[in-house]
């Protein structure tokens, strides 16, 4: 039960829904009905963004696995509710990997693709964008709709794959979507540095993180590469990638700045919070157990251009602040989009900036 | 006051075109088609475009944005009349070397670019074989790939930010240099919507740093099939080089007849790869590429000695479309994706829809992606020949899109392909395309008639409708 | 009314254009002005149009003819080899036939009355150089008074060139073209000419009743008189082993004689630019080559060297046999903007492009700059002033030989014989 807006109680129904068919009907009838469904992967991202109070919380898990996997041409289709650790374990058998977030728990690929969720290898090979070659979706009012292709280069309409990143539903429940693979090359490993600015050391490393104190460089390439590479950066080097969990706390937080600025974001960081930060890639992922502070923070990054953004917070939020902050540009074509996929705004509705 | 004197009041009168000649030439791009434009506009700064933009829909003619006109798909075409709107001279660049990004005007060429990043060690990726003409607001428009997008991704993976005009005259600055910007992301949409949603006068950019090492290989096969099979075998061996293009003898000859770079001439296709990274990695990986090749019957592989060498090899590749001028006076050519382990059959279908019409094909594409370019030289004064080579063309799409590909790679849709749109996507796809542009463009001011077809939108919101006049393709 | 002469652009030249745009960043007007019009593929696609009957030759037309430099940088950079230059005469020919009316006078003046014939140019620089003794060049109307800045200050008058011969002959037989203004106005790059060829071990004739080569003429649509002047040429310099031409603009006419005369090609497939004998000459060990030491020397490419007959590297090694170091201005070897006679038909384009150049030249710090065209010698001068010294590769090679001659620089050389 959670409240409802008028502020009685609201009766919530939980529907997995087993095939595409059943789930054009579910979304029918919450547009009919104008009942509003949050849509759940791994259920680890629930508090993200404005998460109204729902009346059917829609699970994936029938859409979950592998639809079409063509190693050779480093593609994969993989159904919407299938868990990213599942998806990365079966593509590691061939060597590849989606470079989807290493740490998953028990997100789905969905899940990570509508709230815009990236790798922390994001500065060498880019976010979970770059990823998206085709998108299967449903729409509020219970249209079909594909977008993309399954090869690795296609300009063929407008760019959907790529607008459902971070959209939370908001233009369709996302059923299924084709996914651009990496290899995974033959030697990796982890070096421990001093600080950040010794991986300049390395050109292109796969990725520089700091967190609590401690920054390593993450390696991968052939074994001579890897092995150079670790010598010039002089620090103690652990074969493989091993990645850290992101900070976990009461708050959970996203701070996203201009990739030069990454080491002065960690230290405005209130002193309590715990972080990691991706450096060359402008984003600082945090927590802490209160939110004293966040609002300078906020106004500090809003000021480079960038955002603070709240993650997760205890139920009822903030006093007074909004998750996202200031609102971005364009939000008038922004809600014309929405209005265009999900007229009777049922899916995750206000969940986005500016109450979209 | 009329349109011309009404854009003039803004723009003054030397930045507004009207003769005849003037008109004829902004009615054509590098495609085949020829279209009527009403008046040419050459606004500088963004504030100008947006009068541009209020002047256009007080008048309801519609603006067609245009940059280098090297399009190949008509995608800058104005169709039946409109403000053919130039972004030539907005071409200032602000390079921020710390966060490696630029701004950059829409007219800007892209490899202006990359020249004026070079002295801090950057470069921009997306490198289309037009890349000496072509500008970035084109690149925007297409969102262009090019031989180096293979490691990289093309251009909408190197955009992080844009400045757009939309109608009303709003300009938007959308993204930036922070990541993940919240709310839907237009920017990313705006990128590859080959004008038709706005106006994009700056784009903010990806700059990435200039590898340590870099490696050229030329490999020479008996068979096409043999550099393609290559080409496969790279991909499932799990290495992404920086480069893998296949130019077939035909083409290569056209190249190296004007050229006179060395290029072999005697063998079925040549293949160009490319390997990049730390001295060690481009080591193992140029021996790897080569024994890939070696397997599939390589003649002989052959390292670019130098910069220049390579420089060379590339400029070769880069120019081969124009090369086939030497042999007919027109050709046409599509620009389709198929999967990268379907290469060697689809090249064999293509060769055999070719021979089937009587028709000359040329190959040279951008193997490593699996994005084709069958090229088909002909002479378009022979409405006979147009026709065939038109009917071919649709046959090699389809085949492509039989095994699981696109209909464009890198060219864009433009006016060329709209109608083609329907083979790949169905009703209810279309008109979710179309709803994305009516979010923007409601009363269809932004290059209409370009990548969707006549009617995409189920339910029909009564603009003009606009078919290809007969006479569009010459 | 499409075409009406025997000169326009033919099909096959028209056709070789697939509009591929590759041609665009080469063209200097294009990346002045960023528009189509003043591009190489739209000028093609224009004359296509005429061809086609859809479009006039009209004044818009020729407004898009006209703002051509003719440097021809669009050739090397076409992938489709378009014959650019040929297509761009012909087309200048059917506007000098279809708008006589519209023609410059300043042209007309320039042209038909003093190139046509060396009589009058002898007439008019008498003018233009007691003009200057006085400095009463202010007199004369501004475009003129921007060429008269270009032009060498007096140094007396050298002696005639035209009759000369001598030289052993040991490596072969060349006749001189001594040019028009080249040998009025810069008489001394043919003097080293013949210096050097001798040096050499050449026969060098300057034979009497040669005429201007043509190429001024040409590139102006006076196809007429370009035709007229080739064919009282080609006598003249028929039975030599090559016909040797100090000006850059006019070799590369002359080697496409074989348009312009019947039997053309026997004078052009043996006229070659003075830096090709040069180079050539040091290169096998005929002209001595220096040790460094002769100090920094800015080199710039005449488009019609560098485009026109793709000859770069001649100038250059010249230079560094000269004792210098070759300092690059230009990686894109954008025309300067002279252009023949566009720097007075075109004023505001040339000014600008020659001020690019000016600027490119200062941001290097060297002062003296080799030029292997006078077209472009007078248009550097006039942007960057008086105090850059400016000449062609031959002649700063032979200064350098001079001065070597005393100082015992000269290495590895097989004296000239």
């Amino acid at each position: 039960m959670t409240e409802a807006a008028g502020g009685g109680p609201r009766l919530q129904q939980k529907v997995a829904p087993p095939d595409v068919n059943a789930l054009v009907s579910v979304l029918r009838e919450a547009s009919a009905s104008r009942s509003v469904v949050q849509v759940v992967g791994g259920g680890t991202r629930q508090g993200y963004g404005s998460p109204p109070p729902f009346d059917i919380a829609l699970h994936m898990t029938g859409f979950s696995g592998i639809e079409e996997w063509d190693p050779d041409d480093l593609t994969v289709t993989v159904g919407a509710g299938t868990p990213v650790a599942d998806l990365e374990a079966e593509l590691s058998g061939r060597s590849q990997t989606a470079v989807l977030p290493e740490v998953p728990g028990a997100s789905t690929v969905g899940g990570v693709i509508s709230a815009g969720v990236s790798s922390l290898r994001r500065a060498r090979l880019l976010g979970t964008r770059e990823r998206m070659l085709e998108v299967r979706l449903v729409t509020g009012d219970g249209r079909v709709v594909r977008g993309g292709g399954r090869v690795v280069k296609n300009v063929s309409g407008y760019d959907l794959p790529r607008l459902v990143v971070g959209a939370f539903g908001s233009l369709g429940v996302i059923t299924s979507m084709c996914l651009k693979l990496w290899p995974k090359p033959a030697a990796a490993a982890t070096v421990a540095i001093g600080d950040a600015e010794t991986a300049a050391r390395v050109r292109r490393p796969l990725a520089v993180l700091e967190h609590d104190g401690a920054t390593d460089v993450f390696l991968w390439g052939t074994p001579e590469e890897v092995f150079s590479s670790a010598a010039r950066l002089g620090g103690e080097m652990r074969e493989g990638l091993h990645w850290p969990a992101d900070p976990d706390g009461r708050y959970r937080w996203s701070l996203r700045l201009p990739p030069a600025s990454t080491s002065e974001g960690v230290s405005r960081l209130p002193a309590t919070w715990s972080h990691l930060a991706i450096h060359g890639a402008g984003e600082i992922r945090a927590a802490s157990d209160a939110p004293d502070g966040a609002e300078d923070l906020r106004g500090w990054a809003e000021g480079m251009g960038g955002s603070l953004v709240v993650v997760e917070a205890p139920r009822g939020g903030i006093n007074g602040m909004d998750p996202w902050g200031r609102p971005p540009p364009g939000l008038e074509i922004q809600g014309r989009l929405i209005a265009h996929f999900d007229p009777a705004r049922v899916i995750n509705p206000g969940r986005l900036p500016g109450g979209l | 006051m009329s349109l011309v004197q009404d854009l003039r009041a803004v723009l003054g009168d030397d930045r507004v075109l009207e003769e005849p000649v003037e008109l004829y030439l902004y009615s054509r791009d590098a495609s085949l088609m020829q279209g009527q434009a009403t008046c040419v506009a050459f606004p500088h700064t963004t504030a100008e475009v947006a009068a541009v933009v209020r002047v256009a829909e007080a008048h309801g003619v519609p603006i067609i944005p245009r940059g280098a006109g090297t399009g190949l798909a008509a995608g800058a075409i104005p169709i039946d009349g409109g403000i053919v709107l130039s972004t030539t001279s907005m071409n200032q660049i602000e390079l921020d070397v710390e966060n490696r990004t630029a701004w950059v005007g829409a007219g800007v060429i892209n490899l202006d670019l990359t020249k004026e990043a070079e002295p801090y060690g950057l470069s921009f990726a997306p490198d289309p074989s037009s890349q000496s003409a072509c500008t970035i607001g084109g690149n925007v428009a297409n969102n262009s790939g090019g031989a180096h997008c293979l490691a990289e991704g093309a251009t909408t993976s190197h955009v992080l930010g844009l400045e757009v005009v939309l109608a009303g005259g709003e300009v938007l600055v959308l993204g930036g240099q922070a990541p993940d910007m919240p709310g839907l992301d237009l920017k990313g949409l705006i990128v590859g919507s080959e004008g038709t949603l706005g106006v994009v006068t700056r784009a903010l950019v990806r700059l990435l740093p200039i590898e340590a090492d870099v490696r050229t290989l030329l490999l020479d096969f008996e068979e096409l099939s043999a550099a393609t099979r290559t080409v496969s075998d790279v991909i499932a061996a799990g290495l992404v080089p920086a480069a893998l293009e296949i130019m077939d003898q035909k083409m290569t000859t056209a190249v190296e007849n004007w050229l006179r770079a060395g290029l072999p001439c005697d063998c079925a296709a040549i293949l160009l790869a490319e390997v990049v990274g730390e001295p060690e990695a481009v080591e193992a990986e140029a021996a790897l590429v080569s024994r890939i090749g070696m397997q599939n019957g390589a003649r002989n592989v052959q390292v670019a000695r130098d910069e220049e060498e390579r420089a060379m090899l590339w400029k070769g590749r880069k120019s081969a479309f124009g090369a086939v001028a030497q042999v007919s006076p027109n050709y046409y050519l599509h620009d389709t994706v198929v999967p990268r382990s379907r290469l060697v059959e689809t090249m064999e279908e293509v060769q055999a829809i070719a021979d089937r019409h009587g028709l000359d094909v040329y190959n040279v594409f951008h193997a490593g992606d699996g994005n084709l370019h069958p090229l088909m030289a002909f002479d378009a004064s022979d409405p006979v020949m147009l026709e065939k080579v038109h009917r071919a063309g649709e046959e090699m799409v389809a085949a492509c899109l039989a095994r699981g590909g696109a209909l464009s790679g890198e060219h864009g849709i433009g006016l060329e392909k709209r109608d083609m749109m329907r083979d790949d996507f169905t009703d209810i796809d279309l008109d979710a395309q179309a709803r994305l542009k009516e979010a923007f463009d409601p009363s269809g001011l932004f290059n209409p008639a370009k990548v969707l077809p006549e009617g995409s939108r189920c339910f029909d919101f009564g603009g003009v409708r606009r078919e290809i006049p007969d006479g569009a393709w010459v | 009314m499409g075409w009406v002469t025997e000169y326009h652009p033919t099909t096959d030249e028209l056709n070789a254009c697939v509009q591929c745009g590759l041609c665009l960043p080469a063209c200097p007007t294009f990346r002045l002005t960023g528009r189509e019009t003043a591009s190489p593929r739209g000028r093609i696609q224009a004359m296509k149009a005429v061809h086609n009957g859809i479009l006039q030759v009209d004044q818009p037309f020729q407004g898009v003819i006209d703002f051509c430099l003719g440097c021809r940088a669009c050739e090397p950079v076409c992938p489709g080899m378009v014959p650019y230059g040929r297509a761009l005469e012909g087309a200048r020919a059917e506007i000098a036939a279809q708008r006589p009316g519209f023609s410059h006078r300043a042209r007309s003046v320039l042209l038909g009355r003093v190139i046509g014939s060396r009589g009058s140019l002898r007439a008019g620089s008498a003018a233009l150089r007691a003009a200057q003794s006085t400095g009463a060049t202010s007199l004369a109307p501004t475009r003129l008074r921007r060429l008269a800045a270009g032009l060498r200050p007096l140094q007396g008058r050298p002696r005639a060139t035209v009759g000369h011969s001598g030289g052993s002959g040991e490596s072969g037989k060349v006749a001189l073209l001594a040019g028009c203004i080249q040998d009025e106005w810069f008489r001394p790059v043919n003097h080293a000419a013949i210096a050097l060829l001798e040096m050499a071990g050449y026969r060098v004739e300057v034979p009497a009743g040669q005429t201007c080569c043509g190429a001024l003429a040409a590139h102006d649509g006076k196809a007429d008189a370009a035709r007229a002047l080739a064919r009282r040429n080609m006598p003249v310099f028929t039975g030599y082993d090559q016909v040797v031409v100090t000006s850059a603009g006019c070799s590369a006419h002359v080697r496409e004689y074989g348009h312009w005369a019947p039997a053309g090609e026997q004078v052009g497939e043996r006229a070659v630019d003075v830096t090709v004998v040069v180079a050539r000459a040091i290169e096998i060990g005929l002209l001595p080559r220096l040790r460094v030491g002769s100090g920094p020397i800015a080199v710039q490419d005449p488009c019609h060297l560098r485009h026109a007959q793709r000859v770069t590297a001649e100038p250059r090694s010249i230079l560094q046999a000269g004792g210098f170091d070759v300092v690059e201005i230009d990686p894109a070897g954008m025309c300067c903007g002279a252009a023949g006679l566009y720097s007075v038909l075109q004023p505001e384009a040339s000014t600008e492009l020659g001020n690019r150049k000016a600027t490119q030249i200062r941001s290097t710090g060297v002062t003296r700059v080799a030029s292997a065209n006078p077209g472009c010698e007078m248009q550097l001068r006039s942007a960057l002033g008086a105090r850059y010294e400016i000449a062609h590769p031959i002649e700063w090679y032979l200064r350098g030989v001079m001065a070597a001659d005393e100082s015992g620089r000269v290495a590895g050389v097989r004296t000239a014989r």
